[in-house]
């Protein structure tokens, strides 16, 4: 259990750093328990104000706090300017509610959020006096363990987690936590802690127990490791938390003082999203889709607002306007909210008229900008990376919202996909002019000047466990000249184009697509000075291309290289619990152009996350209203999809009254912790 | 801006411990979600982005606190202000608590000016043999040097006992002296002249009143 309390070393550092509330707790709504005799600490591996809007690490810390003689804690990475006088001081990372050294935890748990995050990991452990190499810690030292988005391929953070959990954390990680507290109670040494995860934890990945393989071998093998025991899974397949849907909706909160990115409460009304996008791991990893029902999220609406006194509520998932509820849900919220100034946001935009008709429900008077991603300029590379969406579905939806009284659309794009050529590139350009002429014409012709539109370009970054995981990224002078032939084909000044810088997502297709050989690069890059790399201010490009030389590595190879689909990828021991099958054969259909259905609305796709998983979608009612491509089937004719009857939902609510009666002054009661369920580890708003 | 069908309630609060870290806006943000979590009947502003009707007094700087700040609240209802500040007072941390409330007229003078006048308490790490009180602070305000004088601002003199400083100081409608700024250079003026040693620091540093 902790016992050092860091705080008089820590207070006069604050006077010297830029927003002192970073590092302060005593926010509101956060729970101390640190009289349990197992603690555990929760790292988000970058700075506050990112790491503590995230819903995952929310979850996660409320699930320990919910287990009998447990205790989470929250820490994030200090921003640079208080990491160096903590170093200069002797400082070590230290957690937020006992301000106590990290070091001194039972266990630590680092999410993973996106590739740009791994230099953060080791400046983390680095910082906390944890020693970096797994093999390199003592008995004393507490088990390090990591889960997140990157776990889907986990080699490139091999060397420096304990064990890293594959898939969604609310049951899973008190169940590592369990066996890590009954093991160590009985004086286990470390290695059999380690072996006993592997073998006992569903989804618990323990590097140190495979051999790595060299390519030769991996090939003929099948695998690229090979379990040094009999009792190790040869391959990890992911975890599903199957309560979700009918789980509390609810996730209580802590109230930040300093303001933080998503600032607001987060209601996650679904998760997973099976449109199938070829090039999206969000859109594999959380199968299968699972909704909660209007009365359970109206019921997390109110008691959420009224414990936290947030004056926003985001109705988060990955396609929220796509939960077969979504009208009544965002109905009966904005009459809980009406005439109190809360605003309610849903994030993920459908892309059509509907999408916009939701938008304009929950807008008010006040209308920013709307965002859409068509992520292709022409209907052919949409086909491949089947975003089932056609010009008419954009060019209805920017009809309706420039009608509805938008100003200002942004349209996202990709660069770089599979069988991308100049014609393609030129077709961002004409879809972008065109979307900007429709709007015009949608508004009174004294506003027509007001009318904005802007295209952002992110650069294809190959994803494991995605149909394009064989596809190479085109190098980043490749991306520059695709990016300029698009600057150069967009002739209307009202149209502007934005891109990503390509050395920082070259780095992200590296960490994406490498195997266990580039943790020494991300360790050698870290030792040249990088950190915070998802920062452009800090990204430094020499200290990555400095230890590639060093090292005498290609990064361009592991980043760029072309693949026959049956070479065997550095992940291939780890799944999402989507078929290798299913993904070869949306390979093969991408190169054909030929589109693959929304299987919750539509034929399953045979991806084989439900029978795998032994789960199924869960929909409240039919989904509707989409205008996909294909036949639409008989309701029901999906055997993996269930769907309650409106009203029919198990989850236990209590009233929004006695909600609020019980939720003042509650949060600050240690007894208080979070509920029994615990909920999703859904990563859903990306910071990128 | 003065509704007469709406009622004005100010509200006194402390700002104490390591909440004197917050920035002025961060404080703001807090106590608005301590009034939404109190649920009392705030007035919402009309227009396109709808707001709490809520007026705050001076800000205080980072890594000052206060015992007697306070905001004006606009309520759509009477509400009791002893029933008024217990349900705040369940809602707001032990660091950032409500201490009194009352109504007060609408057309009183706006929270942010009714109170130019500030007393000071600070508490040193070690107790000088003596003050030097300097003439003059230098500041950087939106990248340009200014030097303001102290008497301008300063009202009665600075008062010491053992480590604890008192002062007194003015704002004015053209501007105002930051009593970090001018303690800033009250303690290097002290150790440049040998009555402390190198590294003395306010170790609290609290707005103690604030009048008209």
């Amino acid at each position: 259990m902790p016992s050092t309390n860091l705080w008089p070393q820590v207070e006069p550092l604050l006077a010297r750093v830029e927003r002192p509330a970073r590092y302060l707790n005593h926010e509101w709504g956060c729970v101390v328990k640190d009289d349990a005799p197992f603690q555990f600490c929760m790292i988000y591996p970058d700075t506050y104000e990112l790491g503590q809007a995230n819903q995952a690490v929310r979850i996660l810390v409320n699930a320990v706090n919910a287990t009998e003689g447990m205790g989470a804690e929250r820490a994030f990475l200090p921003a640079v300017d208080m990491a160096d006088l903590m170093r200069d001081a002797g400082v070590p990372l230290f957690s937020l509610e006992s301000c106590a050294p990290v070091a001194e935890f039972d266990a630590v748990g680092i999410t993973l959020p996106h590739e740009l995050a791994a230099t953060n990991i080791l400046e983390t452990l680095d910082l906390a006096g944890i020693p970096l190499h797994s093999d390199e810690r003592a008995e004393g030292d507490p088990v390090v363990l990591a889960g997140g988005p990157c776990a889907y391929n986990p080699e490139p953070y091999a060397p420096f987690f304990d064990v890293i959990l594959v898939g969604e954390g609310e049951e899973q990680l008190p169940e590592a936590l369990s066996l890590i507290r009954r093991l160590r109670g009985e004086g286990a040494p470390r290695a059999d802690i380690l072996r006993a995860l592997a073998r006992e934890v569903g989804g618990a990945y323990v590097p140190s127990l495979y051999r790595w393989r060299d390519e030769a071998e991996a090939q003929a093998a099948g695998s690229w490791v090979e379990p040094l025991f009999d009792d190790v899974p040869p391959v990890v397949d992911k975890r599903v938390f199957t309560g979700f849907a009918t789980s509390d909706a609810y996730e209580p909160m802590v109230v930040p003082y300093t303001e933080v990115v998503h600032d607001r409460l987060n209601v996650e009304v679904l998760r997973g999203c099976a449109r199938g996008c070829r090039f999206c791991q969000a859109g594999m990893m959380y199968r299968p889709v699972r909704e909660r029902s209007a009365d359970n999220i109206v019921s997390a609406v109110v008691r959420g607002l009224a414990d936290t006194g947030y004056d926003e509520v985001s109705l988060t998932s990955l396609s929220s306007t796509d939960h077969s509820q979504i009208a009544e849900i965002l109905t009966r919220v904005n009459g809980a909210c009406a005439g109190t100034g809360v605003r309610v946001s849903v994030p993920s935009q459908r892309l059509d008229a509907f999408g916009v008709e939701m938008a304009e429900l929950v807008a008010g008077q006040k209308k920013g900008g709307l965002t859409f991603a068509p992520e292709a300029g022409t209907q052919r590379l949409r086909d491949v990376i089947n975003k089932n969406v056609t010009e008419d579905d954009l060019f209805s939806a920017i009809d309706a919202a420039f009608a509805a009284g938008w100003r200002r659309c942004k349209l996202y794009f990709m660069v770089g996909l599979p069988t991308e050529t100049d014609d393609d590139i030129k077709g961002i350009a004409s879809l972008a002019q065109r979307a900007y002429d429709r709007a015009k014409a949608a508004v009174p012709p004294e506003q027509r000047g007001s009318v904005r539109m802007s295209v952002s370009c992110a650069v294809f970054v190959p994803k494991a466990q995605t149909p394009f995981q064989w596809d190479g990224q085109i190098s980043p002078e490749e991306t520059l000249r695709r990016v300029g032939l698009l600057k150069r084909s967009v002739k209307y000044k009202a149209v502007d184009v934005h891109y990503h810088d390509p050395a920082t997502s070259f780095v992200e297709a590296v960490m994406s697509r490498g195997g266990r050989e580039v943790a020494a690069w991300v360790e050698e890059a870290w030792r040249r000075g990088a950190r915070f790399d998802a920062w452009t201010e800090h990204f430094n490009g020499e200290a990555w291309t400095g230890a590639a030389e060093a090292l005498g590595i290609d990064p361009a190879a592991v980043a760029q290289a072309d693949f026959a689909t049956d070479y065997v990828l550095p992940w291939n021991h780890i799944t999402a619990a989507v078929s290798p099958r299913f993904l070869a054969r949306e390979r093969a259909r991408a190169a054909e152009g030929i589109t693959t259905p929304d299987c919750t609305f539509e034929n399953c796709s045979a991806c084989g996350a439900c029978p795998t998983l032994g789960a199924d979608i869960q929909l409240m009612e039919e989904r509707a209203g989409k205008t996909g491509a294909g036949a639409v089937e008989p309701a029901g004719a999906n055997p993996y999809r269930t769907v309650r009857a409106a009203g029919s939902a198990t989850t236990e609510v209590r009233s929004a009254s006695e909600a609020a009666a019980g939720g003042v002054g509650a949060p600050r009661d240690p007894e208080r912790g979070p509920r029994g369920e615990g909920e999703g580890s859904s990563e859903e708003e990306a910071m990128a | 801006m003065a509704d007469p069908r709406l009622f004005r309630l100010r509200v006194t609060f402390r700002e104490t411990g390591r909440l004197a870290l917050l920035s002025h806006l961060e404080v703001a943000r807090a106590l608005e979600r301590s009034v939404r979590r109190a649920g009392l009947p705030y007035a919402v502003s009309q227009g396109f982005s709808p707001h709490m009707r809520i007026a705050f007094g001076a800000a205080l700087p980072v890594g000052v606190g206060g015992t007697s700040e306070f905001f004006d609240l606009f309520l759509t209802d009477y509400v009791a202000p002893d029933k008024a500040l217990a349900a705040l007072q369940e809602a707001s941390p032990a660091d950032l608590y409500p201490t009194a409330t009352r109504y007060i007229e609408p057309r009183d003078p706006a929270a942010s000016v009714a109170c130019p006048v500030s007393t000071y308490e600070v508490e040193l790490s070690e107790a000088p043999r003596a003050l030097v009180v300097p003439e003059t602070v230098t500041v950087v305000r939106k990248k340009k040097e200014k030097t303001l004088v102290v008497a301008d601002y300063l009202a009665g003199s600075v008062t010491q006992e053992g480590a604890r400083v008192t002062f007194t100081l003015v704002s004015k409608p053209t501007g105002s002296l930051r009593a970090d700024a001018f303690v800033r250079e009250l303690v290097a003026a002290t150790v440049a002249e040998g009555y402390a040693a190198e590294g003395l620091r306010p170790v609290s540093f609290l707005r103690v009143a604030q009048r008209g």
